[in-house]
C-alpha cells in the first residue's frame, strides 16, 4: 500500500475516501489514535467506517484483548475486515472481547466437521465441569459457552469467506461449512441436553435421538442465518417402553432447542424449526421410524414429499439416521405418479410469487420472477419429473442438482453453467446481507451508501450502481430460466436434431408435459414434433416460440384441445411471413392466442376456417367491432365484384360473416367488449348480411318484382333490441307495399325474396336462422304481408301477445319510407293510449303457460338462462309489461332495448333504483353466461351446465380464477333469485304469496 | 389427521369390527348410512366412498354425477347396541364432489362453511342443547287416534321401577360409551316426555351429537320395548319437544359475551348477538321449526316462546340470558328457546349463528328487555312494546324465509332452494287434508 500520508503521520482526506471512508474527517480524528501502519488496510474493508468505531469501542472497553489482536498485520487485516462487514460480529466482540482471539491464527482453509463438533462439545463440557458451586447453575452456563463457541467459530468461516479472492465459486463451500456448523452446535446441543434431562441416565442411554436436516439445512446449503428444518427419529431398545422412550426424545427434542434458541444472556442462534415433521405444528414433535414411514405411506401430501428431497441425517445417532432416509428416500420419488401431483405443482408455483408486500417487490432477492425460489423451482420439478426413473439426479443441493440434471442430459451444460452462476450471484448477496446484521434477510438495501457496502463486501462490483446493473441482468437472466429449462428441452424430444448437445427422450418429455396439466401428452408430443419438424423458417420460429406458449397453454382450461388448434393453424398459414413475424416479435399476441385457443372451442373452430384473422390479435383496433358502415361498405363491394354469379356473393358474405363472429368471439374472451357492446356488434353485423343478402337477392329478383314495389325486413326479439348473442337466432318479418293493383304478383314476389334470403344467408357451420315465428297468426301466417294487410290485421285481429312482440319491432333491410311505414303502424299497436285489464291479464297468463310449456323437458327451471327462474325472458317480459302501459306516456320507454328501457322505468319512478339493479344485474350475468356458454363449447345450449369441468370452463371465460365451478353457480343462482322476487311482485303483482 | 387416522384403522383390527357405517345427514335432517367392510376404510380415509348422490333428498337433481363420502376419522366410534357379536362402528363423512369440492347441499359442509365465516372474524361457536322428546309405548295410535304415552308422570316426578327411569340410565350409558357427555336428566312436563341435556361442545360437535342422540334414543327404545319420537307436539293438550340451545363465542379461551360489570355481565358483542338473532328470527324459523307441526308447538302454550322478544331469566321470552352464576365468568351465554327437537341440528345452527354474527357486523341495537310474562299481555300491550310474533304456520315461516338474504346466504343458493321447494310440498299436502277437527266441529253443525 503506497504511502501518502502528510508529514505528521496522519492520511489525508483524499487518502481516506480512496480507501472507502465515508465520514472524512471523523475518521481521520480517530484513526490518529492508531498505529498508522494500521490504515492501509481499511481498504480491504466492505465497510471501513464501520470498522472503525468497533476498533474504537473495542479499544475503549479492552484495550489489552485489542492490542494482541491487532499484533501482526495479518490478524489486524482479518478483524478490519470482519468488522467492516459484519456489525453483528462488531457487537459479538464487544460483548465478548476475549473472543478477539479467534481471529489472531491465520486460516489455511474452512474447519471441517468434526473439529467444529469437538470445539463445541469442549466448549459445553468445560462450562458444566467449571460449575461446581452449590448455586452455580452449569446448564444455563453451558448454554452461554455453547453460543460464544459457536459465534467465535462463525467469525473465523467469516473472515475466509471475506479473504477469498474468487468468492462467487467460493458460495458452496462456505454454505456447505455453515450447514457442518449448524449440524455440530444440534449435535453439542443433544449432548448437553442428554446430561441433563430428569431422567435415569439408563433410560436416556437406551433412547436413540436422530435429528434429520430438511430444508437448506439438508440440502447441505446454508445460509448466515437461517432457520435450520429438522425432523426427529427416535428408537430405543427394548429395555424401555415406547411411551417412556417418547417421553425421553421429546424432552431432548425440547432441550436441544432450548440450548439453541431459548432466553440466555449470549442471544439465540437461530430457529430450529421442526414444523416439516409429519401432519407440522399438531403432530407429535417426535416419532419412531416405523411410525414416520406410516405416515408418508397413506396420508403424505405430494408437497411433503418434495420437502423429503432434501432429507439427510444432520446430527444424533447417524446409524439411526441413515435408516430413516434410506427407507424414505423410495417414497419421494414415486410422487410424481401420484394422482394430485400437478395441482402440487401448481401449489409450488404459486409459492413462488406468493404475496410479496408492494414495497419489497423491487429488493426481494428470494421471491418473485427472478428470484432463487424460482431457481429452485424449476430444479425441483425437473427432479421430481426425472427422478422417478433416474436415481442420477437424486441429488440434495441445488448447485449439485443443477450439474446432475446436465450430466444425465436433461437440461444443456451451457445452460446448466449459466443458471449456477447466476445461483451463486444471488447467493452470494445473500449472504453478505445476513452476515451485516446476523439477521434473516432477503432484501437488498436501498440506500446507496449500503449498496456500496455491499459491492465492496462482495467483491462484485466497485460501486453501488454497477452492482444493481449486475442484478438486474441476472434476474433477466433467471426469468427465463423456467422456459429455457423445462419447457425448451421437450422440443428436443421430438426433434431430430438436438440442438443442445443433448434429447430428452419422449417418456421423459411425456413426463414433463402431465406433469403441467396436459391429459394427453403423447398426442401433446406428436403435435410439437409436427409444429418443430424440419428447417423451414416456421420450425425454426416455432422452435424458438414453443418452450414459452406450452407453459401458457398449460394456464389454460384445455390445453390438449388449444395445443392441436394451434398445429391446425399452423399447417394453415404455413410460410405466412405476417405470421412468423407475429409469434416471432409479439408475444402479446401469442400469449393472446395461446389463451383463446386453450380456454374457447368456438374460437378454434372459426380460426381453422379464417386463420388470417390470427393477425388481428396484434392490435387491439383489429379487435374491436367494426361500425356498420364499414360492413355495409363491404357488402358494396362483394356485390360489385360478384354481379353475375349469385353463389359466388353469397359465399363471400358468409365468410364476411364468419370473420365478424369470429372478431367478436375474440374481444369478448380477452375482454375487450362488454355484453351490451356485443350485442349491438353481433346485431350490426347480422343486420348487414341480410341487407347484403337482400340486394343480392333484388338484383337476381329483377325481372319478378313488380316495378315500384318495395319491400323490407323487420328485426324481432332480441334481434330488434340489438341485444343478439353468439348463437341466438335473428328473428324477423317481412313486409311489402304494392303497386297498385299488382298485389298477387308482389306477394309471390316478397315471398321469392324471402325464400332467396333464406337460401343466401345458410350457413352451417355459424347458423343464421332468420326465424319468423312472430309473425302475426304464428305459424298459420304468411311468410310475408303488405304493409296494408298488417294494418288491417292489427286493426282486427291483434291479440295483446302481438302487440308485445311488436315492442321490439326495428326495420333492419330494405325500402326506408316502407320501413317507416311500418314503424308508424306498430307505434300504434304497441304504444297504446291505455291498456285494458284484460288485455293485461292476457299478458301475464301466456307468460305464465309459457313458464310451464316452453322449458325442455326436464330442465331445471332455475339453470335455464333463457327461460329460467329470474332469468333472461323474466327481465325482458316485466320490461314489456312497463312499456305497453305506460310507452304512450313516456317516450324514453319506446325503445327495442330492454336495458334502456329498464333505465327509463327506473328513472320515472316504476321501479325502485334496487329492482332495477337486481333486474340489470340478471339479465346481464345471465347473457354473459350464455355467451360464454357458446365460447366454451361451441355448441349454443340455454342451460347451466352440471358438469363441474363445464362449469370450470365457463367460470374461466367469464374471469373467474381456476376451479370456481361452484362458485358460478352460486352466484348465478343468486342473481337470478333475487330478479325472480322482483319480477314476481311486479309482473304478477303483489296477491300475497303464491301458493 | 393421521393418528386419528391410525387409531382408527388399528381399533378396527383390534376390535374386530365387522362394519363400518358412514353417517351422513341431508338436507331434512334425516341420518343417511351406508355400511362398508373394514377393508375399505382405508381407501374411503384416502379417496372417499362414491354414492348415488340422486337418491338423497336435496342433493336430488343438484347433482348428475355421483358425489363421494369422505369419513372424518375424528368422529370415529363403534356403536354400543350392537353387542360384541357383529362389533359396527360409525363415522361421520363429508360429501365433496369427485373434483374435491365441498358438495353444495352437504349441511355438514353449510355449518362448516359458517363456523369457518365465524373463525374468520375470531370467534368458536359453542352449543349446549337441551332435547326434548317423548317415550310411547308404541309408533301406533289408540282407538281415538292418538299417540298413548309411557306413563303419566309430571315435571320432576321420580316414577319407581317406571320405563322412563331405565330408559335413561341406559341412553347416558349408550351416550358416553359414544363420547357424548350428557349434563342433566329429568322428566319434562308431558306424561312420557323426558329431556336430555348435552354438553357444551363446539358446534360442530354438537351437531353430529344431535345426530348421534336421536339414533341412541330411537335404539334404547327398540331394546326397552318402547317408542320415543322428537316430534315436536304430539300430544295438543301437552307441551311440545323443543331443542332449546344455549349459544356462546369464544375468542381464543375467552367468552366474548361476557363483560365484567355490564348489565348481566353482558358483553357488547353478545347484546348484538342476541339483537341479530332477535332481528332475523322470523326468517330463519322455516328452519329451526321446519314442520307442519312444528307450529303447533310454537303456538300451543306450555313454556314454547311466540313473541320476538328478549329477557332476562324470562321463560317466556324467544331468547333468555340466563341467571350469571359469578363464579363462572365462561359461562355467559344466550338461550334460543324456538328451535325445536326435529330441526337439522346442521342447517339450524348455521343460521342460528350466522344471524347472530350479522347483529355483531351490522352492529345492530338490543331493544329493551321484556320483563313481563309476555304470554300474559294483550295483544295491544305487545303491540306497544313492539314484540313481534314468530310465523304462525309452515307457510307463512316459507315465505318469509323466501325472501330472507341472509338465509340464502348462508345455506348457498342451492340448498335454500330445495328447502323452500320441500317445505312448499309439504305445505301443500298438508292443507290438502281434512282434519278430525274439522270432522269434530263442522259435520254436524252443517
Amino acid at each position: 500500500m503506497a504511502r501518502s500520508l502528510s508529514s505528521d503521520g496522519r492520511a489525508s482526506l483524499t487518502e481516506l475516501a480512496r480507501l472507502g471512508f465515508s465520514e472524512l474527517a471523523a475518521a481521520g480524528a480517530k484513526l490518529a489514535a492508531f498505529d498508522p501502519s494500521l490504515v492501509g488496510l481499511f481498504a480491504a474493508s466492505a465497510n471501513p467506517d464501520q470498522a472503525l468505531n468497533y476498533l474504537v469501542h473495542l479499544r475503549d472497553q479492552s484495550p489489552d484483548q485489542l492490542a494482541r489482536a491487532l499484533s501482526t498485520p495479518d490478524a489486524a487485516q482479518r478483524l478490519i475486515r470482519v468488522l467492516g462487514a459484519s456489525a453483528g460480529l462488531g457487537e459479538f466482540f464487544r460483548r465478548r472481547p476475549s473472543e478477539l482471539e479467534s481471529l489472531a491464527d491465520p486460516l489455511t482453509g474452512l474447519p471441517p466437521l468434526e473439529t467444529m463438533r469437538s470445539s463445541l462439545v469442549s466448549a459445553v463440557e468445560d462450562a458444566l465441569s467449571r460449575a461446581t458451586g452449590p448455586s452455580a447453575n452449569g446448564v444455563d452456563d453451558a448454554i452461554v459457552a455453547l453460543r460464544v463457541r459457536y459465534r467465535s467459530i462463525l467469525a473465523r468461516i467469516a473472515a475466509f469467506d471475506l479473504e477469498q479472492i474468487d468468492q462467487l465459486s467460493g458460495v458452496e463451500a462456505v454454505a456447505g461449512c455453515l450447514s457442518d456448523l449448524a449440524a455440530a452446535v444440534i449435535d453439542a446441543a443433544l449432548e448437553l441436553a442428554r446430561r441433563h434431562v430428569p431422567f435415569a441416565e439408563r433410560e436416556v442411554e437406551a433412547t436413540r435421538l436422530s435429528v434429520i436436516g430438511m430444508g437448506k439445512a439438508g440440502a447441505h446449503e446454508l445460509n448466515y442465518l437461517s432457520d435450520v428444518d429438522v425432523i426427529y427419529v427416535l428408537d430405543a431398545d427394548a429395555s424401555l417402553s415406547p411411551q417412556r422412550a417418547l417421553e425421553i426424545g421429546t424432552r431432548l427434542a425440547i432441550e436441544l432447542a432450548r440450548a439453541i434458541q431459548g432466553p440466555s444472556s449470549e442471544p439465540e442462534l437461530w430457529e430450529v424449526d421442526a414444523n416439516l415433521r409429519p401432519e407440522g405444528k399438531d403432530g407429535a414433535l417426535v416419532r419412531t421410524l416405523d411410525s414416520h414411514l406410516a405416515y408418508y405411506d397413506r396420508w403424505a401430501k405430494a408437497w411433503e414429499f418434495q420437502a423429503l428431497l432434501k432429507a439427510r441425517p444432520l446430527a444424533g445417532d447417524r446409524e439411526l439416521g441413515d435408516r430413516y432416509v434410506a427407507a424414505i428416500s423410495p417414497l419421494v420419488w414415486t410422487s410424481a405418479g401420484r394422482a394430485n401431483f400437478v395441482e402440487s405443482v401448481q401449489h409450488m408455483r404459486e409459492r413462488v410469487t406468493e404475496h410479496i408486500p408492494p414495497d419489497e417487490r423491487d429488493v426481494q432477492l428470494k421471491l418473485g420472477r427472478g428470484g432463487l425460489r424460482d431457481v429452485e423451482f424449476t430444479i425441483q420439478l425437473l427432479q421430481l419429473v426425472h427422478g422417478q426413473v433416474d436415481d442420477g439426479v437424486r441429488q440434495a443441493g441445488t448447485l449439485p442438482a443443477l450439474v446432475a440434471l446436465a450430466e444425465r442430459g436433461y437440461i444443456g451444460r451451457e445452460e446448466a453453467a449459466t443458471f449456477a452462476r447466476d445461483y451463486r450471484f444471488l447467493r452470494l448477496l445473500e449472504h453478505r446481507i445476513q452476515l451485516s446484521t446476523l439477521k434473516r434477510s432477503h432484501l437488498m438495501p436501498r440506500d446507496e451508501g449500503a449498496l456500496r457496502v455491499l459491492a465492496r463486501g462482495s467483491g462484485l462490483a466497485s460501486s453501488a450502481a454497477d452492482l444493481l446493473d449486475q442484478w438486474q441482468a441476472v434476474k433477466t437472466e433467471v426469468r427465463t430460466l423456467h422456459e429455457r429449462l423445462f419447457y425448451r428441452p421437450l422440443l428436443s424430444a421430438v426433434a431430430g436434431l438436438p440442438e443442445e448437445g443433448f434429447a430428452l427422450t419422449s417418456e421423459q418429455a411425456s413426463a414433463r408435459l402431465a406433469a403441467i396439466g396436459f391429459t394427453d401428452p403423447d398426442g401433446a408430443l406428436r403435435h410439437i414434433g409436427a409444429l418443430t419438424a424440419g428447417l423451414s423458417r416456421r420450425a425454426t420460429i416455432q422452435r424458438n416460440l414453443l418452450p414459452i406458449l406450452l407453459q401458457w397453454f398449460a394456464e389454460g382450461t384445455d390445453p390438449d384441445h388449444g395445443l392441436l388448434v394451434f398445429r391446425r393453424l399452423s399447417d394453415a398459414l404455413g410460410e405466412s411471413h405476417w405470421y412468423l413475424r407475429m409469434l416471432r416479435d409479439s408475444s402479446g399476441a401469442a400469449h393472446r392466442l395461446t389463451q383463446v385457443l386453450s380456454g374457447s372451442r368456438f374460437v378454434g373452430d372459426l380460426f381453422e376456417k379464417i386463420p388470417e384473422s390470427v393477425a388481428w390479435l396484434e392490435d387491439d383496433d383489429d379487435l374491436a367491432p367494426r361500425p356498420i358502415g364499414v360492413l355495409l361498405e363491404e357488402g358494396e363491394a362483394i356485390i360489385a365484384r360478384h354481379s353475375d354469379d349469385p353463389d359466388a356473393a353469397a359465399q363471400a358474405v358468409r365468410t364476411a360473416r364468419r370473420r365478424e363472429i369470429l372478431r367478436l368471439a375474440l374481444a369478448s374472451i380477452l375482454g375487450l367488449v362488454s355484453v351490451q357492446q356485443l350485442g349491438r356488434a353481433l346485431t350490426d353485423v347480422t343486420t348487414s348480411t341480410i341487407r347484403t343478402a337482400l340486394a343480392i337477392a333484388r338484383r337476381r329478383r329483377q325481372d319478378e318484382i313488380p316495378a315500384g314495389m318495395e319491400f323490407a325486413v323487420i328485426g324481432m326479439g332480441r334481434f330488434g333490441g340489438q341485444e343478439l348473442g353468439f348463437g341466438s337466432d335473428a328473428d324477423v318479418i317481412y313486409v311489402y307495399r304494392a303497386p297498385e293493383g299488382d298485389g298477387e304478383a308482389a306477394q309471390k314476389a316478397a315471398e321469392r325474396l324471402v325464400a332467396d334470403l333464406n337460401a343466401l344467408t345458410e350457413d352451417v357451420q355459424v347458423p343464421l336462422e332468420l326465424d319468423i315465428d312472430l309473425r302475426p297468426e304464428g305459424k298459420n301466417g304468411p311468410v310475408a304481408r303488405s304493409l296494408d294487410s298488417y294494418s288491417a290485421y292489427y286493426a282486427r285481429w291483434s291479440l295483446t301477445w302481438e302487440a308485445q312482440a311488436l315492442l321490439r319491432a326495428h326495420g333492419v333491410a330494405g325500402d326506408e319510407t316502407l320501413i317507416t311505414g311500418f314503424q308508424s303502424l306498430a307505434d300504434g299497436v304497441r304504444y297504446p293510449a291505455s291498456i285494458s285489464d284484460s288485455d293485461l291479464r292476457e299478458v301475464k297468463r301466456i307468460k305464465a303457460r309459457v313458464e310451464s310449456e316452453r322449458l325442455p323437458q326436464g330442465a331445471e327451471p332455475s339453470r335455464h338462462l333463457k327461460l329460467g327462474r329470474g332469468s333472461l325472458s323474466d327481465v325482458e317480459w316485466l320490461v314489456q309489461l312497463l312499456q305497453l302501459r305506460h310507452g304512450a306516456a313516456i317516450e324514453g320507454l319506446r325503445t327495442t332495448s330492454t336495458l334502456d328501457a329498464l333505465a327509463v322505468a327506473q328513472e320515472s319512478d316504476l321501479l325502485t333504483a334496487s329492482e332495477a339493479r337486481m333486474l340489470r344485474e340478471a339479465w346481464i350475468f345471465a347473457s354473459r353466461t350464455r355467451s360464454a356458454l357458446t365460447l366454451w363449447t361451441s355448441k349454443t345450449t340455454d342451460v347451466l351446465p352440471n358438469d363441474r369441468a363445464q362449469l370450470d370452463g365457463v367460470a374461466r371465460l367469464m374471469g373467474y380464477p381456476p376451479g370456481s365451478a361452484s362458485r358460478l353457480e352460486d352466484d348465478y343462482l343468486r342473481v337470478t333469485r333475487r330478479a325472480r322476487k322482483v319480477f314476481e311482485e311486479r309482473f304478477y303483482g303483489k296477491t300475497g304469496h303464491t301458493p | 389427521m393421521d393418528k386419528q387416522r391410525d387409531f382408527v384403522l388399528r381399533t378396527i383390527e383390534e376390535r374386530g369390527v365387522k362394519f363400518v357405517r358412514l353417517w351422513f345427514t341431508d338436507v331434512v335432517g334425516t341420518l343417511k348410512s351406508v355400511a362398508i367392510a373394514p377393508a375399505e376404510v382405508e381407501g374411503a380415509f384416502a379417496e372417499g366412498v362414491g354414492i348415488d348422490g340422486s337418491a338423497i333428498e336435496g342433493l336430488t337433481r343438484l347433482y348428475e354425477a355421483d358425489v363421494l363420502l369422505h369419513p372424518d376419522p375424528a368422529t370415529f366410534q363403534i356403536l354400543p347396541w350392537r353387542g360384541e357379536i357383529d362389533p359396527t362402528a360409525r363415522m361421520f363423512c363429508d360429501i365433496r364432489t369427485p373434483d374435491g369440492e365441498p358438495a353444495v347441499a352437504d349441511p355438514r359442509n353449510v355449518l362448516k362453511r359458517t363456523l369457518a365465516k365465524a373463525a374468520d372474524r375470531g370467534f368458536t361457536f359453542y352449543t349446549h342443547p337441551e332435547i326434548e322428546f317423548y317415550l310411547l309405548t308404541s309408533s301406533k295410535l289408540d282407538d281415538k287416534g292418538r299417540p298413548v304415552p309411557v306413563d303419566s308422570a309430571g315435571y320432576f316426578d321420580n316414577v319407581p321401577g317406571g320405563t322412563a327411569h331405565d330408559f335413561r340410565r341406559r341412553s347416558v350409558r349408550m351416550l358416553e360409551d359414544l363420547g357424548i357427555s350428557v349434563e342433566f336428566s329429568h322428566h319434562e312436563g308431558g306424561p312420557g316426555q323426558n329431556e336430555i341435556d348435552l354438553r357444551y361442545a363446539d358446534g360442530l360437535t354438537t351437531a353430529d351429537n344431535v345426530m348421534t342422540f336421536r339414533t341412541v334414543v330411537k335404539e334404547v327404545a327398540i331394546e326397552q320395548g318402547v317408542y320415543a319420537t322428537f316430534m315436536p307436539k304430539p300430544f295438543s293438550e301437552h307441551p311440545g319437544s323443543g331443542m332449546h340451545t344455549h349459544m356462546s363465542l369464544f375468542e381464543g379461551d375467552t367468552n366474548a359475551f361476557f363483560e365484567a360489570g355490564a348489565q348481566y355481565q353482558l358483553s357488547k358483542v353478545g347484546r348484538q348477538f342476541i339483537a341479530g338473532l332477535l332481528r332475523h328470527a322470523p326468517e330463519i324459523t322455516a328452519v329451526t321449526n321446519q314442520f307442519v307441526n312444528s307450529y303447533k308447538r310454537l303456538w300451543g302454550g306450555g313454556e314454547a316462546p311466540s313473541f320476538v322478544c328478549w329477557g332476562h331469566n324470562n321463560r317466556s321470552a324467544l331468547i333468555r340470558v340466563p341467571l350469571y352464576k359469578p363464579s363462572k365468568g365462561q359461562s355467559s351465554r344466550v338461550e334460543y328457546r324456538a328451535i325445536d327437537s326435529a330441526a337439522n341440528p346442521y342447517l339450524a345452527y348455521s343460521l342460528m349463528l350466522a344471524a347472530g354474527l350479522k347483529g355483531i357486523e351490522e352492529g345492530y341495537d338490543l331493544p329493551a328487555e321484556a320483563e313481563d310474562n309476555v304470554w300474559n299481555l294483550t295483544d295491544s300491550e305487545r303491540k306497544a312494546l313492539g314484540y313481534s310474533a314468530l310465523p304462525a304456520s309452515l307457510d307463512h315461516a316459507t315465505s318469509i324465509m323466501e325472501g330472507s338474504e341472509l338465509v340464502a346466504e348462508t345455506l348457498g343458493e342451492q340448498v335454500f332452494n330445495y328447502v323452500l321447494l320441500n317445505k312448499q310440498r309439504e305445505w301443500n299436502a298438508y292443507r290438502s287434508q281434512v282434519t278430525p277437527f274439522e270432522l269434530d266441529s263442522n259435520l254436524e253443525m252443517l
